[in-house]
């Protein structure tokens, strides 16, 4: 299975095209985009600033996705998180699945965001308009 | 041993490591004694605060020993 897991502080880039290797494998790649909305928990903010503990966040999420690949059949997973100051209407997160079908690249792709925000060692702290 | 700090605990501490040592390995209660001695503020995090060593969650029959990378890992909120 292909896996790519980048963590980067400047803005995402637009994602190329999906991996040759679901080529002929897969019909289905399903992405997710996450972005900084400017109310978090009922409080104005101008950005969020993540903090990643990046090589334990790295082999959590390889562990998750290897999972997630025996359950739905993955054949390619590419996801891209930023870290550092992401301002209001900036991607935060990016995370893309290739499945057989439709139906196991959406699950796992939710399934994977889920598992994100359970036990992955990411944080976010908000910050206040000046 | 390392000890990693991140998020909100990293900023009241006003630090993001330090270094401890062991004359043999420790259970997390006797680490967490020795880091609390340390870094007083950490109590108020202990409850929801779990260990990480070496990238991975510790087990409660882990035990802790200089030359480990120990992360205190707060509640996360990736995405």
């Amino acid at each position: 299975m292909w896996s790519e897991i980048l963590f980067m502080e400047a803005p995402l880039p637009s994602p190329p095209s999906p991996p040759e290797a679901m080529h002929g494998v897969a019909g289905a790649w399903a992405e997710f985009h996450g972005y900084v909305r400017a109310d978090e928990h009922g409080q104005k903010i101008s950005a969020l600033r993540y903090d990643i503990y990046e090589p334990m966040a790295r082999k959590q999420l390889a562990a998750h996705i290897e999972e997630l690949a025996k359950t739905h059949g993955l054949v390619a997973v590419r996801f891209w998180h930023r870290s550092g100051l992401v301002r209001v209407g900036e991607a935060s997160v990016y995370a893309a699945v290739a499945a057989p079908h439709r139906k196991e690249a959406f699950a796992a792709l939710g399934e994977l965001m889920n598992r994100l925000k359970k036990d992955v060692p990411i944080w976010k702290a908000e910050i206040l308009p000046e | 041993m390392k000890i990693l700090y991140f998020a909100h605990v990293a900023k009241t501490l006003g630090r993001r490591e330090d270094e401890v040592s062991f004359s043999a390995p420790v259970t997390a209660e006797a680490l967490w004694e020795k880091l609390l001695t340390l870094r007083p503020a950490l109590g108020q995090y202990r409850a929801t605060i779990h260990l990480a060593r070496n990238s991975e969650y510790a087990g409660p029959q882990d035990q802790f020993a200089d030359g480990d990378e120990v992360a205190l890992i707060p509640p996360v909120s990736g995405g």
